[in-house]
C-alpha cells in the first residue's frame, strides 16, 4: 500500500496489505451507475433477507419473543427465502452480468434505460411480493414460489427485458467469438424465462401430487438454472481477468455447459425422493444426480487448474480468495449434494436440518461467495473506488467462520436428527437434541449477518466517484483515462 | 454455422433444448399423475370450512415445518400407511390468486408429519389449545403460537367452544375461543385421516410393493402411479 491509513500502516500490519486494482479505464458514467444501483439494491436485499433469516434462527431458541401475525415463523421463512434469491441473489448476479456481458461483446449495452427498467419491476416485485407473503397471502406454499402470480409476472417481465437487452447486445458485438462467460449468463436466463412460465402455468397442477411434480422439477431448476449457471458465467470472467492469464480450457467450459443442461434438468425429482411421484422420474433424478460429478469436476477443476500457481496473486488480492473459497464450495457441496441424492442416504437425511445446511452451503458457499468476488474484483474497475481492504477482509472471515459453524451445526445436528426417527423414540426428542445445533446455528448466522453490514458499508465506500462531491481529482483521473 | 459465433443457434439450442427436457421429466408427467390420481373409495371430498382451514395452512406457511407425506420407510410407519396418488385427489386450488393445488407434501419435518393428525389427535380441545400456545400442551416444542386465531372474550356466547388454556397461558382476563380462521384451520386438521385401502385395490399392492422393495430402489413403482 502506497498511502497507509490510520489502520492499515506498515508499523501496524493488522493485515497484509492487498494488490490494488489497475487503472480505471472507462469512461462511461451511466454504465458505472447503473451496475451500481443493482449491486446496491443487492446489498440491500441481503442485509434485510438474512436479517429475516437470523431473526426466525432465534425462533427456535425463543417460540414465544412475539405474537406478530405478520413476524410468524411461517410467513417469515419464505420472505427470508425469496429476499435473498429474487433480491439478493438474482441482482447481484445480474449486476455482474451487466458488467460481463457489454465487456466481452466489446460494446455498449444494448439499452441502459430498459436495464434500469428491469430493475425496477424486479424491486418492486419483491417488495410486493414479501409484503403479501407477511400478510398471509401466497401462491399455495410452494418453496420459492410463494409470490403469488401477478407479482411473479411483475418479476419476470423485468428479467425477460433484460434478457432482451443482454441477448442484443451479444449479438451486436465487436468481436466474432461469443465469450464462454455469455453462455453460461444467457443460459441462465433462457433457461430460467420458460422454468418460470412452466411453474406458474396451472393446467398440469390441479392437485397435490401433480403439483409435487412440479414442484420438484421447479425448485431444483431454480438454483441450478439461474444461480449455478450465472455465478459460474461471472467467474469465467473475473478469474482469468483478475489472475491476468487465459482461463485454463475453455473446452472444458463448453463441456461442463452442456451436462449442466443435459444432466441438471432431470435430477428435480430427487427433492422427493420416496414420494408417491412416479417412482422412474426419481430414479432418473438419481443417475443424474450422480452424473452431475462430471459437470462438477469439468468447472471447478477448469477453475482450480487456472489458479494453479497463482497462490501468490490470490493471496495477494482482495477479491480472489472469495472466488477460491465459492469454487471449493461449489465442487464439496454439489457433490455432497449427488451424495444426498443416493436412496440409502435420503433414508436418513431427507426432512431433516441437513438439507437446511445443503441449501447453505451451496447458494451462501458456492453462489454468494463467488458473486461477492467478482463484485469486489469488477466494481473498483467502473466507479473508480476500492473498498477499503480491512474490512474485505473481516467481511471474508466473518462470512466464511459463519458458514462453517452455520453448515457444521446443521449437518451434524441433521444427521442425528434422521437417526433418531430411525430408532424409533418420540418425534420430540429429535427436536429437543436439535436445540443446541439450532443455538450454533444462530451464532454462525450472527457472524454472517455482520459480514454483511460490512459488505453493504463496502459497497457504499465503492460508490462511483461522480457521486460524491469533494472527490474531484478521481474524476480528473476517470477523464483523463477516458481520453 | 458453429455455437461459438452464431448466437442465435447457440440460444436457440440453450432454449428449446430446456423446453423439450422440461416437458419429459416434468410438465408432461405432472399432467399423466393428475389424470391418474384418482380419490380413495372411503375418501371425502373437503367441506367449505375444511377448504378453508387448508387456505389457513398455506397462508400460515405450515408446509415449512410439516410434511403430509408417508414414505414406504419403517421410520414413517408411525406416521400411517405409505402415502399414494390418490390420497391427494381433493387437494386442489384455492382460488384465483392460487389456481395451483397446494404444495401439502412439504419438505422438511421440524415438526411431524401430519398425514394421519385428525386420527392422532381427534380432540377439537387438543387441537385448539395446541394451536393458542403449543407449549401448553407440549412442553419442549419449538412450533409458533396462534393466538390471532382465537378471540379473548368477556364471556363465551352461545355455542362457542372455550379454549381451557391452563393458567401460565391464559389471558389476565376472559375466555378464550376460535374465531372463524381458527375453526377452519382445526376442522381441515382434524379432516386429515388417510383413507383405509382396499384389499385387492390395486394402489394397496402397488404401495406394498415398494414399500418392501422402496430403500434399495428396486420397487417398480411408488405407490402405485403407473
Ligand atoms: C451436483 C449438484 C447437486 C445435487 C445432485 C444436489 C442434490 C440435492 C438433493 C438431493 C437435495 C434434496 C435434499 C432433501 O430434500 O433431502 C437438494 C436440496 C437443495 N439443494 Fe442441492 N444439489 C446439488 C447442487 C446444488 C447447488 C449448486 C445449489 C445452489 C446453488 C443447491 C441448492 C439446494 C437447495 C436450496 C436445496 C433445498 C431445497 C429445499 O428443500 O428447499 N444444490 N440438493
Ligand atoms: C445471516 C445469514 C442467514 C441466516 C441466519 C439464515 C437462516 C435461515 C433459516 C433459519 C432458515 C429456515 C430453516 C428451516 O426451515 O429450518 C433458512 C432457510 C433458507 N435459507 Fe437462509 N439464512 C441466512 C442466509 C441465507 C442466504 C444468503 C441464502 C441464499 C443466498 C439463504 C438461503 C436459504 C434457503 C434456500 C433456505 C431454505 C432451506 C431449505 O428448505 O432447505 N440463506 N435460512
Amino acid at each position: 500500500m502506497a498511502h497507509g491509513t490510520p489502520v492499515l500502516s506498515l508499523k501496524r500490519p493488522l493485515t497484509v496489505s492487498k494488490a490494488r486494482v489497475e487503472p480505471v479505464a472507462d469512461s462511461d458514467r451511466a454504465w458505472a451507475r447503473l451496475v451500481y444501483a443493482y449491486a446496491a439494491s443487492a446489498a440491500t436485499w441481503l442485509v434485510f433477507g438474512t436479517l429475516v433469516g437470523l431473526y426466525i434462527s432465534f425462533k427456535f431458541a425463543a417460540p414465544d419473543i412475539e405474537h406478530v401475525p405478520w413476524l410468524s415463523y411461517g410467513r417469515l421463512r419464505p420472505v427470508h427465502t425469496n429476499s435473498v434469491f429474487w433480491g439478493w441473489g438474482t441482482l447481484a448476479l445480474l449486476a455482474g452480468a451487466l458488467y460481463v456481458v457489454p465487456r466481452t461483446s466489446h460494446r455498449r449495452l444494448h439499452s441502459y434505460g430498459l436495464a434500469w427498467v428491469s430493475l425496477g419491476l424486479i424491486d418492486l416485485a419483491v417488495v410486493v411480493g414479501d409484503v403479501l407473503l407477511m400478510a398471509g397471502i401466497n401462491n399455495g406454499g410452494q418453496e420459492y414460489r410463494e409470490f403469488v402470480w401477478p407479482v411473479q409476472a411483475v418479476f419476470a417481465a423485468g428479467v425477460v427485458l433484460l434478457a432482451y437487452n443482454l441477448a442484443r447486445t451479444i449479438a451486436g458485438r465487436g468481436i466474432e467469438e461469443i465469450y464462454i462467460s455469455n453462455w453460461y449468463i444467457m443460459g441462465g436466463f433462457l433457461w430460467t424465462i420458460p422454468l418460470v412460465v412452466f411453474a406458474y402455468l396451472p393446467f398440469y397442477q390441479q392437485n397435490a401430487i401433480a403439483e409435487t411434480v412440479v414442484q420438484g422439477y421447479y425448485m431444483h431448476m431454480g438454483v441450478g438454472m439461474w444461480f449455478t449457471p450465472i455465478a459460474l458465467g461471472l467467474t469465467y470472467y473475473s478469474l482469468p481477468k483478475l489472475l491476468n492469464k487465459p482461463i485454463y480450457s475453455y473446452s472444458l467450459g463448453v463441456l461442463a455447459f452442456w451436462t449442466q443442461m443435459l444432466f441438471y434438468t432431470m435430477i428435480g425429482a430427487h427433492h422427493f425422493i420416496f414420494a408417491p411421484t412416479p417412482w422412474w422420474i426419481q430414479t432418473v433424478a438419481v443417475i443424474f444426480s450422480v452424473g452431475m460429478v462430471i459437470t462438477l469436476a469439468a468447472g471447478t477443476g477448469n477453475f482450480l487448474l487456472t489458479m494453479r500457481g497463482s497462490g501468490r496473486a490470490i493471496a495477494r488480492s482482495y477479491s480472489l480468495p472469495f472466488i477460491l473459497a465459492g469454487t471449493v464450495s461449489y465442487f464439496l457441496f454439489s457433490a455432497q449434494g449427488s451424495l444426498e441424492a443416493l436412496r440409502s442416504l435420503q433414508g436418513v437425511w431427507h426432512f431433516t436440518n441437513y438439507t437446511v445446511g445443503h441449501s447453505h452451503l451451496t447458494m451462501y458457499g458456492f453462489v454468494t461467495l463467488l458473486v461477492w468476488g467478482s463484485l469486489y474484483g469488477l466494481l473498483p474497475r467502473l466507479t473508480g473506488r476500492e473498498p477499503p481492504q480491512l474490512w474485505v477482509g473481516v467481511h471474508f472471515w466473518f462470512a466464511v467462520v459463519g458458514l462453517a459453524l452455520y453448515g457444521g451445526a446443521l449437518s451434524v445436528g441433521g444427521t442425528l436428527q434422521g437417526l433418531s426417527w430411525m430408532s424409533g423414540v418420540p418425534f420430540i426428542e429429535s427436536v429437543k437434541q436439535m436445540a443446541s445445533f439450532w443455538l450454533w446455528r444462530a451464532v454462525g448466522g450472527t457472524l454472517m449477518f455482520l459480514s454483511h453490514l460490512v459488505f453493504a458499508y463496502n459497497v457504499w465506500r465503492m460508490r462511483p466517484a461522480a457521486v460524491a462531491a469533494g472527490e474531484a481529482r478521481a474524476d480528473v483521473a476517470l477523464e483523463e483515462a477516458a481520453a | 454455422m458453429s455455437f461459438h459465433k452464431d448466437h442465435w443457434l447457440l440460444f436457440s439450442v440453450t432454449c428449446f433444448g430446456f423446453v423439450g427436457l422440461s416437458l419429459i421429466i416434468g410438465i408432461l408427467p405432472a399432467k399423466w399423475v393428475q389424470d391418474n390420481a384418482v380419490p380413495l373409495p372411503g375418501m371425502q371430498p373437503l367441506t367449505a370450512l375444511e377448504k378453508q382451514g387448508l387456505g389457513v395452512y398455506v397462508g400460515e406457511g405450515c408446509v415449512a415445518c410439516h410434511t403430509q407425506q408417508v414414505r414406504p420407510l419403517e421410520m414413517d410407519a408411525a406416521f400411517g400407511r405409505p402415502s399414494v396418488p390418490g390420497d391427494y385427489a381433493y387437494v386442489t386450488p384455492l382460488g384465483p390468486w392460487a389456481p395451483y393445488a397446494p404444495a401439502v407434501l412439504g419438505s422438511q419435518r421440524t415438526g411431524p408429519d401430519l398425514t394421519n393428525a385428525g386420527r392422532r389427535q381427534p380432540s377439537e380441545v387438543w387441537q385448539y389449545l395446541h394451536l393458542y400456545d403449543p407449549r401448553a400442551v407440549v412442553p419442549d416444542s419449538v412450533m409458533p403460537a396462534y393466538p390471532w386465531l382465537f378471540d379473548v372474550v368477556a364471556s363465551a356466547p352461545e355455542g362457542a367452544t372455550v379454549v381451557p388454556v391452563p393458567a401460565p397461558y391464559a389471558p389476565a382476563e376472559g375466555v378464550v375461543v376460535p374465531n372463524e380462521r381458527g375453526e377452519a384451520l382445526v376442522a381441515y386438521l382434524l379432516s386429515l385421516k388417510q383413507a383405509p385401502l382396499e384389499a385387492g385395490d390395486e394402489h394397496a399392492t402397488a404401495a406394498g410393493g415398494s414399500a418392501a422393495n422402496g430403500a434399495d430402489g428396486l420397487g417398480a413403482h411408488a405407490g402405485g402411479t403407473r
